[in-house]
């Protein structure tokens, strides 16, 4: 999958992944079909837009193949809110089924133990995007992808806290995101690494935003885009 | 008064050394005495406090042990309850401010040092925090291991439920101010507890 | 002083609220101060909770709290039922409220009726709901709040900003200043000890004036009528044992079954709210005074209040009545931590407050519909629920239901939007579009400037314009 994001601002982030991936051996297909996970409208209170969308997704991606997403937060979607959004529809069962077999990129390195080889060396500080850490459950895989890849990197302080992101949440109350995008910016920055990685493109884009505004030098990376060195 | 104190720091009694444990870091004081000189015992750590009234509960507890004699010879003025005391007294706001009240828990609470009080004739539901200083008279045998072991024995099938039960744990406090805990707040300002073997 | 006057139609939202969510939320991150209390007071949380987490298991605590909690609201009427018996069979008055009005208004006519001047209460979100303060003072009778923290918001005329630590907002010299106003001298000293002995004494003329002692409830007990009020300070159990009559003001889904599960939830709440394994005092109280004992109140009213709770359950928003208002989601919510409570303008603030506040005051309610939105879904209110409330999920179904101008303006924006997002070829060719727009705007790799929805990200935040984004 490879996010509307990717799609709208960072196309080098699904191309990395698919890099990635090919180079551990993978046979990989991207849909090109494809469009969005159908959070945005989710998130916004639009139950019905999101399913609309959300039904064309399932149908995209209804073959047994293992289905790796770049993104905590996009994954998390699928496998979380999919079996409620489509909980008595007919789709049920082909939603239950994507879940199932969708997983993050680097969850899916750990779970076939798979190593891509050398990528940047670093040093890099990691954000736990929220959706990664709270829906996916996740904190180990990308420090152990950034690990084998030979990436050093300095964690930084409340690296589990929020960056004020949140989707819609960034343009609705953009005062109290960018706060909280400031937080993680200077708290990035204090770890010695100048560059922040995530398992999610758009905390990123967010967090390098309000980094560039207020003038504090970081730099920003998909994990993936590490990994494809 | 902020010092603890002594009374012996181990009973070689598991419970009783983890009851020992959790009153000291709820704040409160503790010492362990036999029978016989629990009296004394309790009526100098209340002199040494600078206690000039005692109420006590009418408890068998407390005539066992011979408390109020013990007070009186300390110079302390002794109440029983109830005192028949107006409001703005039994509040401290009129008469002596250094007031400790004395109760006779009906069991403890080993891990999180709870005492369990049951209001009843003989023993007012504010004794312990209308007055400065708080002295509880705990014997030994009536001492368990948790919450839950207390409060089944309190309000046990059969028995009728006390109109109030009370479970302390530690002297008064309020963290409003700056979030920082601060001691004695409407209760009291000082908890120990005569544990009596 | 006339910020708490005005209200009168039995909503929840306070309507002294001034402004719109985002103009509060605004306000609130200008106020250094603030800022500066609030991450003081999350932190030093954060670390006895951390602390608690290993030594007593939390995370089975919470499962088996969970349970119980679930369980109780699934058979809550019969629960109510059995409560209501226990409490009349002990000596006490039962009232069920379907509203706050309803439970104000037996309130202070029970206060009239017994010609009672002045009232002493304890802390209680409850009748923060219901605005009881306000409707005493309508009638003319005196209220006193005597948790010091409330006191102190008393004082100041303000709300409280955090369910279990009301004044956490304020520092010391700001609650000295407001002391010496009230006692009118300047004899009031400054430090944290001397403050309190302060309060200490002024409260208890009250307690010794006062005809009725209000409280809140923690919690229910059905199995033997008995409420459970949690403090830390002694003020509560003066509440309850001072004044001839003690009302007690509870929601109506704070009941549990026995004293086994209450036994459970006592323990987990003071953790999760102060990380502490006790609180100081639990009062257990169990209608009126007995014959024979010479302290203690001769009546007891138990008030029992729905005001929009009942309707919750078999919705998708049930377990929201799970709730044992600890506040641990308070102190969790990075948008709580950086606005306050005050800024929601609601009694419960928080993730908690922004489900529940909606939900009992109707989705179009202008002073609560916003809410639900002021979240980044970032989940940490669900991981610090010490009964395992999916409060992200209750969220996102809050927004669902939030029904306003601007819900409904992003209703026909995401309408056109699945229309495109749902067909490729449309969505490719807009994705194409917008990468175009991007490069357009974008100077040295960055856009500083975009047209509709983007005007809200640029506000605060450039748009790199090439990934990975240049310096």
């Amino acid at each position: 999958m490879r996010t509307c994001l990717s799609d709208a601002v960072a196309p080098s982030v699904w191309k990395s992944s698919k890099r990635v991936l090919e180079r551990c051996g993978v046979q990989v297909k991207v849909p090109r079909g494809q469009t969005c996970c159908s959070q945005p409208a989710w998130t916004a209170g639009h139950p019905d837009q999101a399913r609309a969308v959300a039904r064309h997704t399932i149908d995209v991606f209804s073959g047994p193949e293992e289905v790796v997403v770049p993104s905590g937060s996009c994954a998390g979607m699928v496998v979380h809110a999919y079996p409620e959004m489509f909980k008595g529809q007919p789709e049920e069962e082909a939603a239950l089924d994507l879940a199932r077999r969708t997983i993050e990129l680097t969850q899916f390195l750990a779970k076939h133990e798979l190593d891509p080889g050398p990528g940047a060396p670093g040093p890099v500080t990691l954000h736990d995007s929220c959706h990664m850490l709270r829906v996916m459950h996740e904190s180990q895989s990308p420090r152990e992808a950034l690990a084998n890849a030979g990436c050093e990197v300095r964690e930084m302080q409340h690296t589990d806290r929020c960056c004020g992101f949140g989707g819609v949440f960034s343009i609705n109350f953009p005062e109290l995101s960018g706060r909280l995008g400031e937080e993680k910016a200077r708290e990035a920055i204090a770890s010695g690494a100048r560059e922040v990685v995530s398992c999610d493109l758009g905390c990123l884009m967010h967090i390098v935003g309000v980094a560039h505004r207020e003038g504090i030098p970081l730099r920003a990376r998909h994990v993936s885009e590490v990994l494809d060195r | 008064m902020s010092t603890a104190q002594g009374g012996s720091a181990q009973s070689g009694d598991p419970v009783m050394d983890l009851l020992m444990a959790s009153l000291t870091r709820r704040k409160a004081t503790a010492q362990v005495v036999d029978a016989a000189g629990a009296g004394r015992e309790a009526a100098r750590w209340m002199a040494d406090a600078g206690v000039a009234r005692a109420v006590l509960a009418s408890d068998p507890v407390v005539e066992r042990i011979g408390l109020a004699d013990a007070l009186k010879r300390e110079g302390i003025d002794v109440r029983m309850w109830p005192t028949g005391l107006g409001k703005r007294e039994t509040m401290g706001l009129e008469g002596p401010v250094d007031v400790c009240g004395v109760t006779v828990p009906s069991l403890a609470v080993a891990e999180r040092g709870t005492i369990v009080l049951e209001a009843s004739e003989g023993h007012g539901r504010g004794l312990d925090v209308t007055s400065r200083h708080h002295v509880a008279l705990l014997p030994a045998d009536r001492i368990v291991r948790t919450l839950g072991e207390a409060l089944a024995l309190t309000f046990a099938d059969g028995r009728p439920a006390p109109s109030a039960v009370s479970l302390v744990s530690g002297p008064s406090r309020s963290s409003d101010i700056e979030k920082i805990s601060t001691l004695g707040a409407h209760g009291a300002l000082t908890e120990h507890v005569v544990i009596i073997r | 002083m006339s910020t708490r006057k005005r209200r009168a139609d039995g909503g929840v939202a306070y309507l002294d609220v001034q402004g719109t969510l985002r103009e509060r939320t605004v306000d609130a991150l200008r106020d250094r101060t603030l800022r500066g209390n609030l991450d003081t007071a999350a932190t030093s949380w954060g670390e006895s909770r951390d602390a608690m987490r290993e030594e007593y298991g939390l995370d089975e605590m919470r499962e088996r709290a969970r349970e119980i909690r679930r369980s109780n609201i699934r058979n809550l009427p019969a629960l109510l039922t059995e409560m209501q018996a226990k409490v009349r069979e002990a000596g006490g008055t039962v009232v069920r409220a379907a509203d706050g009005a309803e439970a104000c208004r037996y309130i202070t006519g029970l206060a009239r009726a017994r010609g009672v001047k002045v009232v002493a209460k304890s802390k209680s979100m409850a009748t923060e709901e219901i605005k009881l303060n306000e409707a005493l003072d309508d009638a003319g009778i005196e209220v006193v709040e005597t948790d010091l923290g409330e006191w102190i918001l008393q004082l100041a005329n303000e709300h409280p900003s955090h369910i279990i630590a009301p004044a956490v907002h304020l520092n010391r010299e700001q609650v000295a200043a407001l002391f010496r106003e009230e006692a009118g001298t300047d004899d009031v000293p400054d430090d944290r000890e001397g403050l309190v002995a302060h309060a200490r004494v002024r409260l208890r003329e009250k307690f010794a004036e006062a005809g009725i002692g209000v409280s809140g409830v923690n919690l229910g007990v059905a199995s033997t009528g008995t409420v459970c009020v949690m403090e830390n300070e002694g003020n509560a159990r003066l509440v309850t044992s001072q004044p001839p009559i003690h009302v007690a003001v509870m929601g109506m889904e704070r009941v549990v079954a026995d004293w086994d599960e209450a036994a459970h939830i006592l323990q987990v709440l003071p953790m999760a709210a102060i990380g502490q394994d006790a609180a100081n005092y639990v009062n257990l109280i169990t209608g009126p005074r007995r014959d024979g004992e010479s302290d203690g109140p001769e009546e007891f009213h138990l008030v029992i209040i729905d005001g929009g709770r009942g309707a919750l359950r078999g919705t998708e928003f049930e377990e929201a009545l799970s709730c044992i208002r600890c506040g641990a989601c308070l102190y969790s919510c990075p948008m709580w931590r950086s606005v306050g409570g005050q800024a929601y303008g609601s009694p419960y603030s928080g993730p908690i407050g922004a489900v529940i506040t909606p939900l009992l005051e109707g989705p179009s309610s202008p002073a609560s519909r916003d809410l639900p939105f002021m979240s980044s879904l970032c989940g940490a209110c669900g991981e610090a629920c010490p009964v395992g409330i999916p409060l992200q999920d209750l969220l996102v179904r809050a927004r669902a239901r939030s029904s306003s101008p601007d819900t409904r303006k992003s209703g026909l924006a995401f309408r056109a939007w699945s229309r495109l997002w749902r067909r490729p070829s449309t969505y490719r060719a807009w994705m194409a579009g917008w990468r175009l727009m991007l490069r357009a705007r974008g100077k040295d790799g960055w856009a500083t400037e975009l047209p509709g929805p983007g005007a809200g990200w640029t506000q605060v935040r450039d748009m790199p314009t090439r990934w990975p984004p240049r310096r």
